[in-house]
């Protein structure tokens, strides 16, 4: 594989000597303007054609243009592109760094791009180094973190495997998709959550909120980040209208990694580090009164509640002298868990067939022994030219992940480590005694130490992916072009979710035997597109590009869950049991849209489009039914005219972008169902409690976008500033019709959300010198959501009920406000039910930093500060029921009652709506490129990094990123998946982790 | 030319692709409502009533808690859930709310099995498989479902009342009082009781109407539902007669009845009101007044049993867990014998047939290893009596709160802490929009 670079040499000559016969051939180097060093990787080509080629690590490169070709452009990520004239043999060309990325070329349909400096949305991009470059995270839906401008990105807890929320331009929909589409090299990637069915233990959606709390990750976390070479966000319906009614809550295009002609590069990157909790709330203090407290009150005249007392405070005293009063919320959180991470890639190719290689292991232990998450993965991308016409790609993904998550959040059977240690004190003993038997809890309904070393909750997936893109030039001249695109992709992945029980637990011996539920479901996407696109240069001063293309997808998910219980011994196979419930849940879907684009180019500096689409979706009412979906948008970059005279200012652009989407009802959502339910052996058909509505339709959602972008200084200061006002129409909402009707839930398009939000960019070059490079990336953002129509009665949902604090959807209210109940201060005997709260935040902050010394020494830093919004937290709650909240004897207010009982005992909600700002340090990374280049070492870098790991916040439980419900569970027959508002709902959850890691990499 | 046409053929293939529609996707999980009431076969009739029957059985942990937390009979602790020992029992300033689960759960779950009925009255009704007989069957069971989950939620909402009519989800009927709520539930059992008369069933039910479940059964069983509402509206002379057209044996097996069953099979539920003895963070306990007033010798303290030790949430405490049922497939009553006898004692003391009352409350008394009755014989000593059984005998079986309620006497029940508080109904849900 390694040549020599005698040999390369002797190969060039000989290809160029070869080629000169055939053709005048055309070499050159080229370099960094302002150090003089060569850029290899450099993209060359000849305008108009499919021919070109790539610079080697010496930035030279050599090509044979075609008869009567004039120019060649270069180009490059994070360059300026240049256009040089054919004049001679060789062309030597100098590069400036594009600053303010305004040469970047952005996508903005499934067809075509744009150039950065004349796009009329905020598409925020991100690259390889800003995504995984700083302080990589475990997954990659946690990368995304404080990244997005406009976007609310909230971990839903801390264990291994991710499980993100990510909410851009706020709330998009209540109940429908609120999550972004993930569109990876084109195909469509699936990123349901599909619950593990724990509640068949925890009964965690039995009392007061139906929706699932099992915790389940994110499918999107699959994603290796190491692949992945770009991404860019389309934020709303006017940038990602063409992707129809899947982008209604924005588009993520990931862009994966290609080879490039040349040079083979082989590239190892190891990353070791270990990963801990972020905090820890602390146990509270007993003392013999105090824990004799806990069977009752001193004055007590029962005389069992005195033995209770006199047990506990015996206890207590015992394990004081004994010097075993234990802290078990250390134990059970405080593991350090190590991280290892090794990514191979082998990338290269010739001129016509170009190739990326890569192969991860990514394995991490988990803060709670016991969990943990591995990924393996391959991917192998392959581009290839048949002729100047035609090339086809194909990408391939094959990923096996496994998370092993443990048993965390909400529960109503005291069988979580959370909700277990809330009640448990630290002087009752559950260490496992010298014959391997753990006591039991006294003090709750499991003891955590036992659940935690025989329990199993694992997600196994295995996942193939792949896509291929077809792009011929159907004809080309000087004045058009025509070219049909065709990309075709499949995601598939069997989803294996395990929850064992034993028999032996506490929890499990008196009541099921033991429980084993077996989950394995199958999703199937497939997506295809082809469209036609059509260039027309009348003249050097007008551009016309014509688009119009169809879209068709289908999803077909099965989902089989059988819960068995009365296991035998430790077995865990289903049939190993006395009893066994089998589930089955499947969904299909069929979308299909048309659509057709024009875009108008006029000096380079006015770019105007206008599109339209027709969708439609088997999830409809009317499947039939075409829904119309108009876009338009117009960029005026003044600077490009000829009037402008402001040298010092390199771009100022005038923006405005309006756009039409819908989103498309969740399936099942026109059927009202008859479950099974089953009584002495017969089968029964009992109705649901959901009841579906064959008129439904999609939600339709338009945003309008203006903003500003300005350049100056060279590039070296910008400022992008954006308005957006995002509507949602006919709001698909599950109205609660009066229980007397005998179901809960409805489904109803009954109102209209409005979304207005800002943001604010601002990136800088202060220095930069030979010596010194700084840049810094200064982000701000604000979204302010108000339901402005409402036809059904205003509701609670996402919480736990009025007297735990619940959001509220009401006329002219935000739709993430948080009311609750309190008492009245005029008559204790009655509540008021008020607005306690609101988790949308004030606004966010991010700052990103890149410090670089000689070159060789680079350091990184991003800040995310979130201002404001509102958890509700019901951690303490627990906690000072059980009587184990760290400051449950302190008595902060100095009204003689203790804080513990005071908060539990206040019936107000008030006390549980916390507000949950916080500036993190989220990425902090240093790097070294050590400067030894060898015949077969290109290079080396070491670095250290740390992710999370500085967070300074007021709020006082584990963290203030959390969400007990997760973010895209999905639904099934029998049990309710997320909604798009209740994140930041917490109870017991997985706590948050860092980590800090060490990171080596060499290049050959 | 050529590239035009090429243009015209790409463009008409990819329009054409999009173009194909293969048709609906339908629920590929369960069966639907509407479909199923068009014209039902017979197993899809009998499907209906084994899930009217199943759903019966939904959130009834809720509903006896509730019930039986407000009627001082039992303490719930749960390190998870609060308002079982707060607003339950008034504790503090909290109060009972219009929006949390322990109304709105078994409120809707009942309406749900009232739905299901209403779906099934008019399945059976459009039905072209069946004979008339054949039909009075189905609709006279769905009547006495109806009427016994109505008089259910009324229990727990009394003076607020509740919707009778709701047959039309999109236009439910009107609150109707307590008074005339009870009536439409009595005219509904009436209505049924027409319909078993000549009736033919060919549905199974479980063995939770083992001895009911032919026509003459279920009829026995909606007199025995029809008595119990009769005493409810002091109609002492139509709970007598309701309760000879029932099952009620004045010397009969206490537990002769129709029950809920409970299974490990496929798509069944496990008794939610079963908490093994001896837990510790999810347990249902006695309340201390149980242990405490209990005549000794009474067999009936085998229902609340001593534990290890005690259990105490909230500064409340109690030694004793609720043992009524005692696995997790126990049945669970829906109407049995003892509560029949204490019925008959209870109209017989209210017509003045005192010695007739005093040989029931005396069957009920010594079938607990009990002495006879040597208190006094006023209707009102009477009646305290009668209540005391009644409260022993069904413990934890949803009576007591209703009982001393009907008696005006719920001031009589103990309050443990300073500010609780007996509530002396629930409100209406807050998403009934009343």
């Amino acid at each position: 594989m390694l040549l020599s670079k005698s040999t390369l040499m002797a190969l060039l000559c000989m290809c160029s000597a070869y080629l000169l016969h055939a053709q005048q051939n055309v070499q050159g180097r080229v370099t960094e303007a302002v150090s003089g060093r060569p850029i290899p990787g450099v993209t060359v080509r000849v305008p108009n054609t499919n021919r070109g080629t790539i610079t080697d690590a010496d930035g030279r490169y050599a090509l044979t243009p075609p008869e009567g070709a004039r120019q060649l452009t270069f180009s490059f990520t994070g360059y300026k592109t240049r256009t040089a004239d054919l004049s001679g043999n060789v062309v030597n060309v100098a590069l400036e760094e594009d600053f303010a990325r305004l040469d970047e070329v952005v996508v903005t349909g499934l067809a075509t791009s744009v150039k950065r400096s004349n796009l009329a949305n905020a598409v925020a991009t991100l690259s390889a180094r800003e995504l995984a470059g700083t302080a990589p995270a475990q997954t990659f839906d946690a990368a995304l973190s404080g990244k997005i401008p406009g976007a609310l990105v909230s971990a839903n807890s801390g264990a291994p495997g991710g499980g993100i929320s990510v909410k851009i331009r706020g709330i998009t929909s209540v109940f429908s998709n609120s999550q972004p589409l993930y569109v990876v090299d084109g195909v469509f990637m699936n990123n349901a959550s599909v619950p593990a069915g724990l509640n068949d233990v925890t009964a965690a959606a039995t009392a007061g909120n139906p929706n699932n709390q099992d915790n389940p990750s994110s499918r999107i976390a699959d994603l290796n980040p190491a692949d992945i070479e770009s991404i860019e966000i389309l934020k709303g319906a006017s940038a990602a209208a063409l992707y129809g009614s899947k982008a209604a809550a924005g588009v993520v295009l990931i862009t994966t990694k290609r080879g490039r002609s040349g040079r083979t590069n082989i590239s190892i990157n190891q990353e070791t580090g270990f990963v801990k909790v972020r905090k820890l709330l602390g146990q509270r203090v007993f003392t013999a009164e105090t824990a004799a407290d806990l069977a009752g009150p001193a004055d007590s005249p029962d005389p069992d509640v005195q033995a209770a007392r006199n047990a506990n405070r015996q206890e207590f005293l015992d394990a004081q002298s004994a010097g075993r009063i234990y802290d078990y919320e250390k134990e059970i959180y405080g593991n350090t868990g190590l991280l290892l991470s090794t990514n191979l890639s082998v990338s290269g190719g010739s001129e016509k067939t170009t190739f990326y290689f890569a192969a991860n292991r990514r394995s991490e232990d988990g803060i709670i022994k016991g969990t943990g998450y591995l990924n393996s993965s391959l991917r192998l991308n392959v581009d290839h030219r048949i002729n100047d016409r035609i090339s086809v790609g194909v990408t391939t993904n094959y990923i096996n992940s496994s998370a092993d998550r443990g048993l965390t959040n909400n529960d109503n059977n005291g069988v979580t480590y959370g909700v277990a240690l809330s009640s448990t004190p630290g002087f009752t003993e559950l260490h496992k005694d010298n014959l391997g038997n753990y006591p039991r809890n006294r003090f709750a309904a499991s003891n955590p130490l036992e659940t935690r070393d025989k329990m199993v909750n694992n997600e196994t997936t295995n996942r193939f992916i792949t896509g291929v893109r077809l792009d011929a030039r159907l004809h080309e001249n000087d004045k058009t072009n025509t070219r049909l695109v065709a990309n075709g992709g499949v995601d598939f992945y069997n989803l294996k979710t395990s929850a064992v029980f034993p028999r032996s637990l506490q929890f499990m011996e008196n009541t099921v035997g033991g429980a084993s539920i077996q989950g394995n479901t199958n999703n199937i996407n497939t997506n295809l597109y082809g469209y036609l696109v059509n260039t027309f240069t009348p003249n050097s001063s007008l551009t016309f590009v014509t688009t119009v293309g169809a879209t068709l997808e289908t999803g077909n998910f099965d989902n089989i869950l059988v819960s068995a219980t009365q296991l035998i011994g430790t077995q865990t196979n289903v049939d190993q049991a006395g009893a066994a419930n089998p589930r089955q849940f499947r969904q299909k879907y069929r979308d299909n849209g048309i659509f057709a684009q024009e875009e108008v180019t006029i000096l380079d500096a006015v770019t105007a489009t206008a599109g339209i689409r027709f969708d439609r979706s088997t999830n409809n009412g009317d499947y039939k039914k075409y829904y119309v979906y108009p876009k338009a948008s117009l960029s005026w970059n003044l600077a490009k005219m000829d009037f402008w005279s402001f040298s010092s200012i390199n771009s100022f652009k005038l923006r405005a972008a309006y756009g039409q989407s819908g989103n498309v009802p969740p399936y099942g959502s026109k059927f009202t169902a008859l479950i099974i339910s089953n009584t002495g052996g017969l089968p029964g058909s009992f109705v649901d409690n959901q009841l579906g509505n064959t008129g439904i339709k999609p939600e339709k959602q338009t945003e309008l976008e203006t903003g500003l972008d300005i350049s100056i200084l060279d590039g070296r200061v910008n400022l992008e500033a954006t308005y957006y006002n995002k509507k949602i129409f006919d709001l698909l909402l599950r109205r609660l019709p009066p229980g007397s009707t005998g179901f809960n839930a409805e489904w109803v398009n009954a109102g209209d959300l409005r979304n207005q939000g800002i943001e604010l960019g601002l990136s800088l070059l202060p220095v930069n010198t030979k010596h010194v490079r700084w840049s810094s990336n200064i982000n701000w953002w604000r979204n302010r959501s108000r339901v402005t129509r409402l036809t059904i009665p205003a509701f609670s949902l996402g919480a736990f009920g009025n007297s735990l604090g619940t959001f509220y959807i009401e006329q002219g209210q935000p739709a993430t406000q948080i009311k609750g109940s309190i008492p009245d201060p005029n008559d204790a005997s009655k509540n008021l039910f008020v607005t306690l709260g609101n988790s949308e935040p004030d606004f966010q902050m991010s700052f990103f930093n890149e410090l670089q010394l000689w070159s060789n020494l680079s350091l990184r830093f991003l800040v995310h500060w979130k201002k404001g919004g509102d958890n509700i937290n019901l951690t303490q709650l627990l906690t000072d029921l059980g009587g184990t909240s760290p400051d449950w004897d302190d008595d902060k207010n100095g009204n003689g009652v203790k804080d513990g009982p005071e908060r539990a005992n206040a019936g107000s909600a008030a006390i549980f709506v916390q507000d949950a700002s916080y500036v993190r340090i989220r990425e902090i990374g240093l790097y070294y490129n050590i400067p030894l280049q060898t015949r077969f070492l290109r290079a080396v870098r070491v670095g250290v990094s740390a992710n999370n790991w500085f967070t300074f916040t007021d709020y006082i439980s584990y963290d203030p990123e959390v969400s007990n419900f997760g973010s895209n569970t999905i639904n099934t027959a029998i049990s309710r998946g997320s909604n798009g508002i209740s994140t930041g709902v917490e109870v017991t959850p997985f706590p948050a982790s860092r980590r800090m890691s060490l990171h080596v990499g060499i290049d050959f | 030319m050529k590239t035009r046409i090429i243009h015209i053929l790409a463009l008409a293939g990819l329009l054409g692709a999009a173009a194909c529609q293969k048709g609906e996707i339908p629920n590929l999980n369960t069966p639907q409502v509407d479909a199923i009431t068009r014209n039902p076969t017979k197993e899809e009739l009998n499907n209906l009533v084994t899930g009217a029957e199943s759903g019966m059985r939904f959130t009834l942990n809720t509903y006896y808690d509730a019930i039986s937390i407000i009627g001082r009979e039992i303490y719930r602790f749960s390190s998870a859930e609060p308002r079982f020992t707060s607003e339950l029992l008034g504790g503090g300033a909290s109060t009972l709310d219009n929006n949390t689960f322990y109304i709105t759960n078994p409120w809707a779950a009942r309406y749900r099995v009232v739905r299901q009925t209403n779906i099934l009255l008019e399945a059976a009704t459009n039905s072209s498989f069946i004979t008339d007989a054949q039909r009075k069957g189905f609709l006279g069971f769905a009547k006495t479902i109806k009427a016994y989950q109505l008089l259910l939620n009324l229990n727990m909402t009394d003076m607020n009342g509740i919707r009778v009519n709701v047959a039309d989800f999109q236009n439910p009927g009107p609150f109707e009082d307590k008074a005339a709520a009870l009536d439409s539930i009595a005219r509904i059992l009436d209505e049924g009781k027409a319909d078993l008369g000549g009736a033919e069933v060919i549905f199974s039910l479980s063995d939770g109407f083992a001895g009911f479940k032919d026509a003459a059964g279920l009829l026995k069983f909606n007199r025995a539902l029809a008595a119990r509402v009769a005493v409810y509206r002091q109609q002492w002379a139509q709970a007598l007669t309701a309760l000879n057209e029932s099952f009620f044996d004045l010397n009969g097996n206490f537990s002769t009845g129709i029950y809920h069953r409970f299974s490990t099979g496929s798509g069944d539920l496990l008794n939610p009101c079963f908490i093994a003895q001896n837990q510790s963070g999810e347990v249902r306990v006695a309340h201390p007044s149980y242990a405490a007033d209990i005549t000794p010798g009474d067999d009936r303290i085998g229902k609340a049993t001593l534990r290890s030790s005690s259990a105490s949430q909230s500064g409340l405490s109690s030694n004793r867990d609720v043992w009524v049922y005692t696995s997790n497939t126990a049945a669970i009553p829906i109407i049995r014998n003892e509560e029949l006898i204490l019925i008959y004692a209870e109209a017989k003391i209210q017509t003045g047939a005192i010695p007739d009352a005093v040989v029931a409350l005396n069957r009920i008394r010594t079938g607990h290893n009990l002495s006879v009755y040597a208190g006094g014989i006023s209707p009102a000593a009477l009646i305290n009596e009668m209540l005391r059984q009644r409260r022993y005998s069904l413990f934890y079986e949803g009576h007591r709160w209703v009982d001393l309620r009907r008696y005006n006497m719920l001031n009589t029940l103990p309050v443990d802490r300073a500010e609780d508080d007996v509530w002396d109904r629930f409100p209406i849900p807050q998403n009934e929009n009343v």
